[in-house]
């Protein structure tokens, strides 16, 4: 076996372990039998262990000759004369020590929720959906081409809704967790059209025709408007999975799950989801300042959104919500800022630290107490130093701005929502009358209006 | 800030008198410029009203198990459950399916609900129905035992046309009525050759059906009955109409758009802000900026904060800076008065009217009465919470919503007739007597709902399609309105009382067939005695300890050991209230570190603070932007130490940490400052410190209560219980609720320490108590959760004493592995064959495991509770469920230490079971459901995700093994006793006569029981005489997780050598 096929093996691995462990759960449990719960648990973090030792394995390889990427081809989806949808992996210097990291932290997940849901009536739902989760992730940071990629994309986004809207008998979870996908499915219209854009721009979705597959000193290989384009639509994209202005207002809602899942997706991994696409494509920002500005404003702006928004939350998850938001933000403008490998260690500093923060968020009380009694006192209000300069009447202005979460969903409601549900409703009646018109049979809701 | 000064003594004043003319104030800009007097003292009124029927939860730091339903203890139990139901919109007991469950599987038994029926039904048994084949007691006993489904029209529609319902007979019918269907369908089809049986005799049709039938499943003639049967059923509905309601239309607005249109919820609109409004205001520190203004209170701060016109806002919360500026200024019993005009509502409603906006957000409006009336239990600052701001702010955003969706209704509702959209100015008032008008009435069951109902009971009771056929219209209706009166509240409260009845007689059986077996305790002196509290968690480790030799003896008593004190341990930075809620303590007492360890004590300290610090600034430090942007780039991956450590391996990573921390510094020794110098008080107003007459009475009246007055051995351990666990907001509801919800160590230190006073003894032996002088007290601390012992002051007893003091240590450790294999059985992620070590372990890492949420099970499964002498059930097991509350009949010759006993055990028992009772009932609408989303809010309660009302009550997983079955308490000493015991007390009394607690009376003498019922004792006869036997507690619970009966275990009898018992299991 010579080192190309080692490779492969280890990356394919990596993908098919949480893939497999997905249809040994999810096949007995569709035919009426899920298996128990020590089995599920175990069967799902066997799958994020086999792929935490191979993405190991492959880091070793990978090590051991510079970080030379490797491509694996995987096949074809389809080909139309000179354009081919190909699914093709890459194992370089960003894909593998992420797999490593993220799968490491499903299995940790995976450990923790196996006791915090013992009994639970959505246990394997839970396991079934970390392991879809684990999948999407894996695909989407192996992804070798925009195509793959994409599918990973909406493997976590439509896992990451569903266990929002965990406790289905919950009115406000199940919002939150509409509210969630309409966000994600807005904005991965940026991403569909970016795939579009590589595709007419290359012929395919390969990352390697589009830059010089050597991360981090990638060499893009597309005209800088092109570079541009596409650059500014997976900004957009990102935008969404990783909850950045206006976009954000989802993020602090979506705490309705259970608390593990909380933790893995919008304190780690779902909501660095859109900074490791724009890494993944740093050589296409080299060449877009433009987007990098963008990014520079949206990141910054989202940052001290958040972060004045986040001091007036009063529970603990809204307010990791917005902590975990205002990272977010600083990471996209350190990405903006042209830099690779200050990003990729705050996101996964970041992500660790604040997934714990997040699993020991009910013991606010406890860890409160100690602190008194470590400190002999209440640790006082830490206010916030600059806003003690302001004067009082513009403090309880800001107060409320961020009480009103910086009236995000109300600006987002007014300028996109309203007008985007009125043009439907246009759009219905008139398709309604043009029927009319051709004397079809308006149909049994023709009367509604 | 706060109302005007108002008259308070004008309750006569009719609401139509002119208002006074100091009333009125030029800030109200609203047409309700002068609010009367009256009025003022109405809506004051209703708000008190209101204010009864809130949780009475507070913060949740210290979580006390009370009775959910406090408001209704003065209206019989089994009404108030239902009152309750109707005002919460709760489940007044478990639903049906669940006893039936319970009655599949022989917790109910057919006997049990028998006698329910027939004490409930009393003369009114023999009534005959349909035209006398059968007695409403057949009839209800046949819907008790058998589930029939009550659906609506389209549900039925449904299952006729999915299911073979039609086709074939149900199939849990008696053979008896089997039969008679099945013999009349063989009768009456003379019409379709077809159909007819080979022989028209009886015998034989029914020899060829059921010969028929273990071939097929349904033979022709089965399905001709119950056809036969359902077109009888058809045509008998078909006489009368359906009736038709009309309930009195719902006084809040709100729920009137529903009822008018279920999409229209102004609720949905309201709370998420009115949420924000209250978490902030309250809030105690999570937010690092606290609300602008809220020293004004809620309505001024939200009013001052939201009137200015500026930002967007949400399309229904336009008109809201307006209606706030509005309210600037104007004291919130004014705006409520205007804005209850407004609406209109009749000053007769004004109480309901209060009373339902209240409650829809109740547990928020409940932790502000809190706040209101006891500021003191505010975690750190004391807000001005009132509820009345509350109810004030709420009516006004809600009659904004209200504006908003009438505009809504009226435009979806009609589209060309406009009549309800509100004219500006009085159009509220319009709209609700519009919607009051349009609001639907209520439908009985369809005809074919009827039908249906009526062929499932008649098939059950054996009636066949001509017995139906022949009931004539009256008749007809008396057996259909018999039915449907026996709705699904009543039969569930006869299914409870059944359930009740049968761990009744289980536990009664058991007692009676035990204390025929019971002997006084030896005449040489015990070993060492233990007196614990009387939580039925303790149970089981006083059978353990029993189990160890003849020779240790046990106690219980309330956990706080008449020791009230407010105390401050050495870690404690502030001072924390360790006795039962009801009392308020007058002494303070804090721990001291010992003089020559002080200076290691002040190095520990400030290392302590400097790691606090440290850690303090950077969990919030990490929340930041620029620190936290660094802090989390560069350091957090640090984090992912803890995060592997305590998520993978929780018990080593918690030993590993106490390790170190032992090995930086030794445990500093400390004292109790206990004793008082001076008569100066603190600046709280209590005494530092008790003296030694207030010690004397506290160790007489223990001593006392638990009946060691005599006989004392040479070593006592005092134990009390607290419990440790992690990432658990409610982990103080698991502490010992005679401490007012905080661990009692403290208090059993304190008594070892006065009881161990040579004043206090010669003080004690002058009034007749003799302590023997080698008697020494010991105080210690049970943990529940990880089963472990800690001792205090142990090195402070004679060297004479070390020997017994060791022999104590070995048999807690002992009997502490036996307690934790024991409550292992209980954990499903516990094997069922697990060692004691094993379980030892187990129970320990649950204790510091992140991830559990259940670290020990708290007071689940809790039904009864004895008071009475050990003496009489010792040897008893009973499974972790009972009270145990040493009480000696002999030495209480005037009942006053059955008196006090009640006092203190009466509240605090009842309150836990029944706090266990209504959220395990209701674990949504009075528990607080379960545990994975809830999010700490404010650090006073716990949210479901982010926005949410408070949930009060406790978790699911702590409830989720718990049978609610209210607390049977059985008491040694005679009918007449307890009732001269229970007169002085109007609380304890309320609990019996209203049936909140099932009293028991034990005679001391000869052992009979007698069960109270309505004012009277009714002798108890048991059902069986024998009880199973074994040696051990082991043998009877391992290999088992769900209840277990009573039994008696050899090995914890005082003596050894019980004549011919036969051995079980």
């Amino acid at each position: 076996m010579n080192e190309h096929d080692l490779v492969s093996l280890l990356v394919v691995c990596q993908l098919a372990a949480p893939a497999a462990t997905l249809a040994l759960v999810g096949v007995p449990t569709l035919l009426g039998q899920p298996p128990s719960e020590r089995s599920t648990s175990r069967i799902v973090g066997g799958g994020f262990a086999t792929a935490f030792i191979a993405g190991l394995l492959t880091l070793a390889v990978l090590a051991s000759r510079d970080f030379r990427p490797e491509i694996v081809h995987l096949g074809s989806w389809f080909s139309v004369g000179h354009h081919e949808a190909t699914i093709e992996l890459v194992a370089d210097a960003l894909s593998v020590p992420y797999v490593c990291f993220s799968a490491g932290l499903c299995g940790l997940v995976n450990a923790f929720a196996s006791k915090y849901l013992h009994r639970e009536p959505g246990f394997t739902r839970f396991f079934l959906l970390l392991a879809v989760f684990g999948t999407g992730m894996n695909l989407m940071v192996l992804a070798g081409s925009i195509d793959v990629l994409f599918a990973g994309w909406e493997l976590l986004g439509i896992s990451s809704t569903l266990l929002i809207g965990f406790y289905l008998e919950r009115g406000n979870a199940v919002r939150a967790a509409l509210r969630a996908f309409a966000t994600y499915r807005v904005c991965d219209v940026g991403l569909l059209a970016a795939a579009v854009m590589v595709h007419r721009a290359v012929g395919s979705g390969d990352f390697n025709r589009l830059f010089g597959e050597n991360w981090p000193h990638g060499t893009c290989l597309v005209p800088a408007a092109t570079a541009t384009i596409v650059s500014l639509l997976l900004v957009f994209a990102a935008m969404g999975k990783s909850a950045q202005v206006p976009f954000s207002g989802w993020l602090p809602q979506a705490m309705e799950g259970p608390t593990p899942s909380s933790a893995i997706f919008y304190g780690a991994l779902s909501i660095h989801a859109g900074a490791y696409v724009l890494l993944r494509c740093e050589a296409l920002l080299e060449q877009a300042p433009l987007a990098r500005l963008a990014l520079i404003v949206i990141g910054l702006g989202t940052a001290l959104h958040a972060n004045v928004v986040g001091r007036v939350q009063t529970d603990l998850k809204s307010m990791l919500a917005y902590a975990s938001m205002t990272q977010a933000g600083l990471i996209f403008a350190e990405i903006g800022f042209g830099w690779r490998v200050i990003p990729l260690v705050h996101v996964i500093s970041h992500a660790i630290l604040r997934s714990l923060q997040i699993l020991r968020s009910p013991s606010a009380l406890h860890d409160r107490h100690e602190l008194e009694a470590a400190l002999g006192g209440h640790p006082g209000a830490d206010r916030w130093a600059l806003g003690r300069l302001l004067p009082e009447a513009l403090q309880a202005r800001i107060y409320r701005i961020a009480l009103d979460r910086g009236f995000e969903e109300m600006v987002v409601g007014r300028l996109f929502v309203v007008p985007f549900l009125w043009l439907i409703e246009r759009a219905a009646t008139l398709e309604r009358r043009w029927l009319a018109l051709l004397g079809g049979d308006p149909g049994p809701g023709g009367g509604r209006s | 800030m706060g109302d005007p000064p108002l008259p308070m003594a004008t309750m006569t004043h009719p609401p139509e008198l002119p208002a006074p003319a100091e009333l009125t104030d030029p800030a109200t800009p609203s047409k309700a410029d002068a609010v009367p007097a009256g009025r003022i003292e109405l809506i004051r009124t209703a708000i008190e009203s209101a204010a009864r029927f809130l949780p009475t939860q507070g913060p949740i730091g210290v979580f006390i198990a009370q009775n959910a339903l406090q408001a209704f203890e003065c209206e019989p139990f089994e009404e108030a459950v239902v009152h309750a139901a109707r005002l919460y919109g709760t489940q007044p007991y478990l639903a049906e399916s669940r006893y039936r469950e319970e009655l599949a599987r022989g917790r109910i038994r057919a006997a049990d609900l028998e006698s329910v029926l027939d004490r409930d039904l009393r003369g009114g048994a023999a009534a005959l129905l349909v035209n006398g084949k059968l007695t409403l007691r057949d009839l209800r006993l046949t819907l008790l035992l058998h589930s029939v489904r009550q659906e609506d029209d389209a549900a039925v529609r449904w299952t006729l046309t999915e299911q073979d319902v039609l086709e074939r007979l149900r199939d849990d019918l008696s053979p008896e009525a089997r039969w008679r269907l099945l013999s009349d369908g063989a009768d009456t089809t003379d019409d379709d050759p077809n159909e007819r049986l080979p022989d028209a005799d009886d015998e034989a049709a029914r020899r060829a059906t059921f010969s028929l039938d273990d071939e097929t499943g349904k033979s022709d003639g089965e399905r001709h009955a119950a056809s036969e049967l359902w077109h009888a059923c058809v045509e008998a509905v078909a006489l009368s109409r359906p009736s038709i309601r009309h309930p009195r239309p719902p006084v809040r607005l709100r729920d009137l758009m529903q009822a008018v249109d279920p999409a229209v919820d102004t609720d949905a609109l309201v709370h998420p802000l009115l949420i924000r409004f209250c978490a902030a205001f309250l809030d105690q520190g999570v937010a690092a900026w606290p609300m602008p203004g809220r020293e004004r209170g809620l309505l001024e701060a939200v009013a001052r904060m939201y009137c200015g016109r500026f930002g967007p806002t949400e399309p229904w919360s336009a008109q809201l800076p307006q209606a706030l500026r509005r309210v600037r200024g104007v004291p919130a019993v004014e705006v409520i008065a205007s804005e209850l005009q407004r609406l209109g509502v009749p000053e007769t409603e004004w109480d309901e009217f209060v009373t339902r906006t209240t409650l829809a957000l109740r547990g928020w409006a409940g932790m502000i009465r809190h706040l209101e009336e006891r500021p003191d239990r505010a975690p750190v600052e004391a807000v001005p919470a009132r509820l009345i701001d509350f109810v004030a702010l709420r009516l006004v955003l809600d009659r904004v919503a209200a504006e908003w969706a009438s505009r809504q209704l009226g435009f979806r509702s009609s589209g060309t007739d406009d009549a309800t959209s509100p004219q500006p100015g009085n159009g509220l008032r319009g709209v609700w007597t519009e919607l009051r008008d349009r609001s639907p009435p209520q439908r009985g069951p369809g005809s074919l709902a009827r039908a249906f109902l009526l062929h499932q009971v008649s098939q059950l009771l054996g009636l066949t399609a001509r017995d139906i056929r022949n009931l004539d219209e009256n008749e007809l209706l008396r057996f259909e309105q018999a039915i449907t009166s026996f709705d699904g509240f009543s039969r569930r409260r006869l299914l409870h009382l059944a359930y009740e009845r049968r761990h009744r007689i289980e536990t009664l059986d058991a007692l009676a067939a035990h204390v025929r077996f019971a002997t006084p305790s030896s005449s040489s002196r015990p070993l060492f005695q233990a007196v614990l509290c009387m939580d039925e968690r303790c149970e089981s480790f006083r059978r353990h300890l029993e189990e160890l030799g003849p020779g240790f003896e046990t106690f219980g008593t309330a956990g706080f050991f008449g020791v009230p004190m407010y105390y401050r341990g050495i870690d404690d930075w502030h001072a924390a209230p360790l006795c039962p809620i009801v009392m308020r303590p007058r002494h303070t007492v804090v721990e001291l570190p010992e003089h020559e360890a002080l200076s290691r004590h002040e190095f520990q300290r400030n290392l302590r603070r400097r790691i606090g610090q440290l850690t303090g600034g950077v969990s919030t430090g990490s929340r930041t932007l620029l620190r936290g942007g660094l802090f989390t780039a560069f350091a957090g991956a640090v984090a992912a130490v803890p995060l592997v450590a305590r998520v993978a391996f929780p018990r080593l990573s918690a030993r590993l940490g106490r390790t170190a921390a032992e090995l930086a510094s030794q445990q500093v020794p400390t004292r109790l400052a206990l004793e008082r110098e001076g008569e100066d008080f603190l600046p709280d107003g209590t005494h530092a410190g008790f003296d030694v007459t207030e010690m004397v009475a506290i160790v007489r009246r223990v001593l006392e209560d638990i009946g060691l007055t005599t006989g004392c051995a040479r070593l006592v351990a005092v134990i009390g219980h607290g419990s440790s666990s992690l990432n658990n907001p409610h982990e103080s509801a698991y502490d010992c609720g005679a401490c007012g919800g905080g661990p009692g160590g403290a208090n059993a230190r304190a008594f070892a320490m006065m009881a161990n006073d040579p004043r206090v003894r010669s003080r004690l032996a002058a009034d007749g108590l003799v302590i023997p002088d080698d008697t020494r007290f010991i105080g210690g601390k049970l943990d529940t959760c990880a089963d472990t012992v800690t001792w205090f002051d142990a090195d402070r007893l004679p060297e004479s004493h070390r020997g017994d003091v060791d022999m104590l240590r070995r048999a807690c450790t002992q009997a502490c592995i036996a307690d934790a294999h024991e409550r292992c059985r209980r954990f499903e992620s516990a094997p069922l064959d697990i060692t004691p070590r094993e379980a030892s372990q187990h129970v320990e890492a649950r204790s510091v495991d992140l991830a559990q949420v259940r670290p020990e099970l708290g007071h689940a499964t809790n039904a009864a509770a004895i008071i009475g002498r050990r003496s009489r059930t010792r040897g008893l097991f009973l499974d972790r469920r009972s009270f145990l509350v040493s009480y000696d009949p002999t030495a209480d010759e005037d009942g006053s230490i059955l008196t006090r006993t009640l006092a203190a055990v009466g509240p605090v028992a009842s309150g836990i079971n029944l706090a266990y009772f209504f959220s395990a009932v209701d674990r949504l609408g009075y528990g607080c459901n379960t545990k994975l989303p809830h999010n700490i809010t404010g650090l006073i309660g716990v949210m479901d995700g982010q926005s949410s009302d408070l949930r009060t009550g406790l978790p699911w997983q702590t409830v989720e093994i718990h049978e609610p079955l209210r607390l049977l308490v059985v008491i040694d000493a005679t009918p007449e006793q307890i009732i001269a015991a229970a007169s002085p007390l109007a609380g304890v009394r309320q609990l019996i006569e209203n049936q909140w607690i099932h009293l028991v009376s034990w005679d001391p003498e000869s052992g009979t029981l007698a069960v109270y019922d309505q004012g009277t004792f009714v002798p108890y006869v048991p059902e069986h005489n024998d009880i199973p036997v074994v040696d051990r507690s082991v043998s009877w619970y391992a290999g088992r997780r769900d209840h277990l009966a009573p039994a008696r275990v050899l090995a914890a009898l005082p003596r050894k050598s019980t004549p011919a018992a036969s051995h079980h299991s």
